[in-house]
C-alpha cells in the first residue's frame, strides 16, 4: 500500500508506517497490538497496559516513569483498550514536541521511541514477573472503571444495547474485560499473558511529523530490539447475521430521563464495495443535524435533545440513540421506526443525498488535518484489509443515487431496541 | 490589517476592527486542509442582570444565554444547519459562563460558509411558537445533564462555594426558570450582547487573510449598526467566605464522587495580570495534584483516588475557584488525607527540579495545543474577552519563578475557603 502518505515497512517484526510531515509541531507515535477477541483472555490482555504504565526497568517507580515524561516536555503518553471488529485493540499513543520548538538538548523523537520501546517490551519485573503491588492496585483501577460505566446513563444505554444484540457473539464482551475474571489474575499469570500476547498480538507502527521513515526503522530496530516471530495481518471472518424478529430489552434504572437505543445488523462492512452506500445510509438516517432522526425527533417533535445514529463498519452494525421522557417511549419508537422504513422505501431527497455527501466529504477532508485521524483512518485499511484511500471513498460516496442508499436500507435490519428507564412511577 | 508574527510559534496573526467594533483575527495555516471559524459574544450565562447606556436596568431568566444560542440557528425559511450543510460544513455552538460561540468547520466553500455563520448570527428570528417548542428540547437537555454525575459534582461545588455570583447558576437554567422565557425576553437579550462590538470573529486555516477581510468588511458594511453604549454588568455583591462547607447530592453511582476547591477573593483581574495569575495557578495546581506528584502517588496507592483524578482553575474579574477531585470510596479518608499531605507541601514549598519540569510540561502542552485549530480559536477569544493574547503565554511561561508559585500556592490553598460537593448513591 502506498497513497495517503504514509510509506509502509516492516522492522523488528512489526508493521512500520510513517508520514513525513512539517504540518505539525509535534511527532505523532501510535502502537496498535491487536488479537481476536476472546473470553479468556479478554481480561488480561486489558489489564497488562495498566500495569506495563506503573513502572520499567529504567523508571521502575511509576513517579519516575512521570517524571520521564514531563521532563520530555509533557510529551502526551496514553493508552486505550478497545473493540474493532472481532478484534481487540490496544492502542498506544505518544504526541512529542518537535525539537526545533524548543531547547532540548536530546532528540524527543528518539527519548519518544525509547520510552515507548520501554514500555512494551522492558517492564519492572521482579522475580520474573510483574510487580505485586502493582498488579494488585491495577486490578482495582479496572473493576472501577468496569463498575463505573453504568454513571454516564448515554453510554452505558449505548454499551447494554450492543451486548443484549451480540449476547451470542465475542463481541458481547466488555473491551477492559470481566469483573470476575480479574480476581483470579496473579504477577506471575499476568506477566504470561501479557508475553503470549506480545508474540502473538499484531503490531503496526505508526508516525507522523517532520521525520524519515529510515529515521523511524533506526529507532525501531534500536529501542523494540525484540524478535516478533512474523509480520502476521488481520483477517476478517465477518458472517452477517439473519435477524428474526426484533427483541426489545427493558432496564429499570435511577433516572431523570429514558435512554433509547437500537441496534441494527447490515451485511455491509468496511471492506465491502457497498460501504460507501452504507456511509450514506447512516448520514441520512442520523449522522448529522440534518438527519431524518434530527429534524423528526428532536426539531419536529422537541421530544429529544439528541438522536443519532452511528454505523461501525468493522462489525456490520448500525445503532440508533437518543434520550427522552420515559412517557415519550411509544411515540418515539414510532417516529424512529418510521425513519428507517422511509429510506427502505427509498424516500429520500436530492438535498439530504447532496448534503450528506457535502458533510462526509468534508468530515474524509478534515482527517489531513489531524496526526492521529490520518493514522486512525490508516489503520482501518491495516484492519480490514481494503486498500481503499481517502480519495478514493470520496469519489465512491460522490456518485452515490437514492436507489444504493435504498439497496442499503434493505440490509439493515433492526435487531433490539433497548430501553432505560427510571424506577418507581 | 495588522499583520503579527511569533517568530518562536511560527505563527502570523492577522488583525482588523470593522467600523461598527467587530474584532476579526486570521490566522493562516496553509498546510491544513479545514478552516475553523468561531463567531463569539462576550456574552454567557452570568451576564443576567446588565444595564446598556441609555438603556434601563434589566434581570432576565436563568438560562437564557444557552435558550438564545439554540434560537439562533432558527430562520425564517428554517434551520441553519441544512444550509451549512448544503455547503458541507459542520456547525455547532456552545454557551459558558461568560460567552456565547458559533462555529463551523470546512474544507469548501469557505466565503459561502463564512457569510452563513456571520449571517445567521446577526439576523435573530424568534417567534411565540418556536420559542415554545424549544422549551420541550432544552428540557430534555436539563434531564440529560441532571443524570450525569460528573457535572452534578461539578455545580454542587460552584453552589456550595457562591451564593450571589451567578457563576453558580446552572448554564442552561432550570426547567421552571426557561418556562418564564418569552420571544421579547430573548431580543432584549440579543439586542443588548449581539452588537459586533461585543463579538469576535476569529477565523484559522488555508485561508488569505485579506480575502477574509474583505469578505467581512463587505458583509459589515451591508448591515446598519447604531454605535452602542458600553454594557454594566451587575454583580449583587459576593461574600469572601464560602456559602455552604460541604454539598451532597443523590444520583446512583458506583463509587462517590468528591471534587472540593478553595474559593479565591477576586482581584477584579484583567490583561496579562490575570493570565500571570492563571497560569501561575495552575502551574501550582500541577504540581500540588497532577500525576506525577508524589501526593498523587501515595493517594492511588493507598487507593483513596484513581485515573479520573483531576484539579482545574476557574476565573473572572469577580471569581476565581480550584476545583479537584474525583472517584473515591472513602471521601472523608481522601479530604483527611489530602489536608495532611497539602499541608506539609505547605511548609516546605516547592522544590527547583520539580518546578522546572512542571514548567516543561506545561510548555509542551501549549506547543500540542497550537496544532488544534478548534483549540486555537477557543483559546484565543476566551483570553481576548478577558483582555490577554494568547500567542503571548510562551514568554509568560518562562518568566514566572518559583517564588511566585510558592506564593501562589500559599495565597490560594486556605482552608477556611474550602468547599466540598459530594455525589453519593441514594
Amino acid at each position: 500500500m502506498t497513497n495517503n502518505g504514509f510509506q509502509h515497512g516492516n522492522a523488528a517484526g512489526m508493521r512500520i508506517h510513517v508520514l513525513p510531515t512539517k504540518a505539525f509541531k509535534t511527532f505523532a507515535i501510535s502502537l496498535y497490538a491487536g488479537v481476536p477477541l476472546d473470553e479468556s483472555t479478554v481480561t488480561p490482555t486489558a489489564l497488562a497496559p495498566f500495569v506495563l504504565r506503573r513502572g520499567t526497568a529504567t523508571y521502575p517507580e511509576t513517579m519516575q516513569f512521570r517524571e520521564r515524561l514531563e521532563e520530555l516536555y509533557g510529551a502526551g503518553f496514553g493508552f486505550d483498550v478497545y473493540k474493532r471488529g472481532d478484534y481487540q485493540i490496544v492502542q498506544f499513543r505518544m504526541d512529542t514536541i518537535n525539537d526545533s520548538f524548543v531547547q532540548s538538548k536530546e532528540s524527543l523523537l528518539g527519548e519518544s521511541f525509547a520510552f515507548l520501546g520501554e514500555v512494551l517490551t522492558r517492564p519492572l519485573l521482579e522475580d520474573g514477573s510483574f510487580r505485586a503491588s502493582y498488579v494488585a492496585t491495577e486490578r482495582e483501577t479496572v473493576r472501577k472503571k468496569l463498575e463505573a460505566i453504568v454513571n454516564d446513563k448515554i453510554r452505558y444505554a449505548a454499551e447494554r444495547c450492543i451486548e443484549e444484540m451480540c449476547r451470542q457473539e465475542p463481541y458481547r464482551l466488555h473491551p477492559l474485560g470481566q469483573r470476575a475474571d480479574l480476581d483470579s489474575i496473579t504477577p506471575k499469570s499476568l506477566y504470561d499473558s501479557y508475553t503470549a500476547w506480545l508474540n502473538g498480538a499484531i503490531l503496526d507502527l505508526y508516525v507522523v511529523g517532520d521525520t524519515t521513515p529510515e529515521e523511524v526503522e533506526r529507532q525501531v530496530i534500536r529501542h523494540f530490539g525484540r524478535a516478533h516471530k512474523e509480520t502476521a495481518g488481520y483477517s476478517s471472518n465477518f458472517k452477517p447475521v439473519a435477524v428474526s424478529e426484533v427483541r426489545t430489552v427493558e432496564e429499570k434504572l435511577d433516572v431523570n430521563q429514558g435512554k433509547l437505543n437500537m441496534g441494527l445488523r447490515t451485511s455491509i462492512t468496511y471492506s465491502d464495495d457497498r460501504y460507501a452506500s452504507a456511509l450514506m445510509y447512516n448520514g441520512i438516517l442520523g449522522g448529522y443535524p440534518h438527519s431524518k432522526l434530527f429534524v423528526n425527533v428532536r426539531e419536529k417533535e422537541s421530544l429529544a435533545y439528541y438522536a443519532s445514529s452511528r454505523y461501525d463498519g468493522h462489525k456490520g452494525i448500525g445503532t440508533i440513540q437518543s434520550g427522552i421522557e420515559t412517557q415519550n417511549y411509544g411515540k418515539a419508537v414510532d417516529i424512529i421506526r418510521k425513519q428507517l422504513d422511509e429510506l427502505k422505501a427509498g424516500n429520500i431527497s436530492d438535498l439530504e443525498l447532496n448534503q450528506t455527501k457535502a458533510m462526509i466529504r468534508n468530515l474524509l477532508s478534515e482527517i489531513q488535518d489531524s496526526a492521529f485521524e490520518l493514522i486512525s483512518f490508516d489503520f482501518n485499511r491495516q484492519l480490514s484489509g481494503k486498500d481503499r484511500s481517502a480519495q478514493e471513498l470520496l469519489a465512491q460516496v460522490d456518485g452515490i443515487g437514492a436507489e444504493d442508499v435504498k439497496a442499503a436500507a434493505d440490509t439493515f435490519q433492526l435487531d433490539t431496541i433497548y430501553f432505560l428507564t427510571g424506577k418507581g412511577e | 490589517m495588522n499583520k503579527l508574527h511569533y517568530d518562536k510559534l511560527q505563527e502570523t496573526l492577522y488583525h482588523e476592527v470593522m467600523d461598527n467594533g467587530l474584532h476579526v483575527y486570521v490566522l493562516p495555516k496553509p498546510a491544513f486542509k479545514k478552516t475553523y471559524a468561531t463567531f463569539a459574544t462576550k456574552y454567557g450565562s452570568v451576564d443576567n442582570h446588565f444595564k446598556v447606556a441609555g438603556g434601563e436596568e434589566t434581570t432576565v431568566p436563568d438560562g437564557i444565554a444557552h435558550f438564545l444560542e439554540h434560537k439562533m440557528f432558527e430562520e425564517p425559511e428554517g434551520d441553519i444547519f441544512a444550509t451549512f450543510a448544503s455547503n458541507g460544513a459542520s456547525a455547532n455552538a456552545f454557551t459558558s459562563f461568560d460567552q456565547t460561540v458559533y462555529l463551523f468547520s470546512a474544507t469548501e466553500n469557505i466565503e459561502t460558509n463564512l457569510s452563513t455563520l456571520i449571517d445567521f448570527v446577526q439576523r435573530p428570528y424568534f417567534t411565540d411558537e418556536n420559542v415554545e417548542k424549544e422549551k420541550g428540547i432544552i428540557g430534555q437537555e436539563i434531564n440529560m445533564y441532571a443524570d450525569n454525575p460528573d457535572w452534578r459534582v461539578y455545580f454542587g461545588l460552584i453552589e456550595a462555594m457562591y451564593s450571589k455570583h451567578p457563576v453558580h447558576i446552572d448554564i442552561a437554567g432550570t426547567i421552571d426558570s426557561i418556562a418564564t422565557i418569552t420571544k421579547e425576553t430573548l431580543y432584549t437579550c440579543y439586542n443588548s450582547f449581539y452588537h459586533p462590538s461585543n463579538m469576535l470573529l476569529f477565523i484559522v486555516g488555508g485561508v488569505e487573510p485579506e480575502k477574509v477581510f474583505e469578505l467581512v468588511r463587505t458583509n459589515q458594511a451591508a448591515k446598519a449598526y447604531d454605535k452602542q453604549g458600553e454594557i454594566t454588568r451587575i454583580f449583587e455583591e459576593e461574600p469572601v467566605q464560602v456559602a455552604q462547607k460541604h454539598k451532597e447530592s443523590r444520583l446512583a453511582v458506583s463509587m462517590p464522587k468528591c471534587l472540593f476547591g478553595f474559593k479565591e477573593k477576586p482581584e477584579g483581574l484583567t490583561g496579562e495580570a490575570a493570565v500571570r495569575r492563571d497560569l501561575t495557578t495552575k502551574l501550582m495546581l500541577d504540581l500540588l495534584f497532577g500525576s506525577s506528584t508524589a501526593l498523587y502517588q501515595k493517594l492511588y496507592d493507598e487507593e483513596l483516588i484513581s485515573d479520573s483524578f483531576g484539579h482545574e482553575f476557574n476565573s473572572s474579574p469577580q471569581y476565581a475557584f480550584s476545583a479537584v477531585g474525583g472517584d473515591t470510596k472513602d471521601p472523608d479518608l481522601l479530604l483527611k488525607r489530602i489536608k495532611e499531605e497539602v499541608n506539609a507541601v505547605l511548609a516546605s514549598g516547592f522544590a527547583e527540579k520539580d518546578f522546572e519540569r512542571a514548567r516543561k510540561k506545561k510548555i509542551g502542552g501549549y506547543l500540542r495545543m497550537l496544532n488544534s485549530p478548534e483549540s486555537i480559536a477557543h483559546e484565543f477569544t476566551r483570553y481576548q474577552f478577558r483582555g490577554g493574547d494568547l500567542f503571548e503565554v510562551l514568554p509568560v511561561y518562562e518568566s514566572i519563578t518559583l517564588d511566585e508559585v510558592n506564593a501562589r500556592l500559599r495565597a490560594h490553598v486556605d482552608w477556611e475557603q474550602l468547599s466540598v460537593s459530594l455525589v453519593v448513591s441514594p
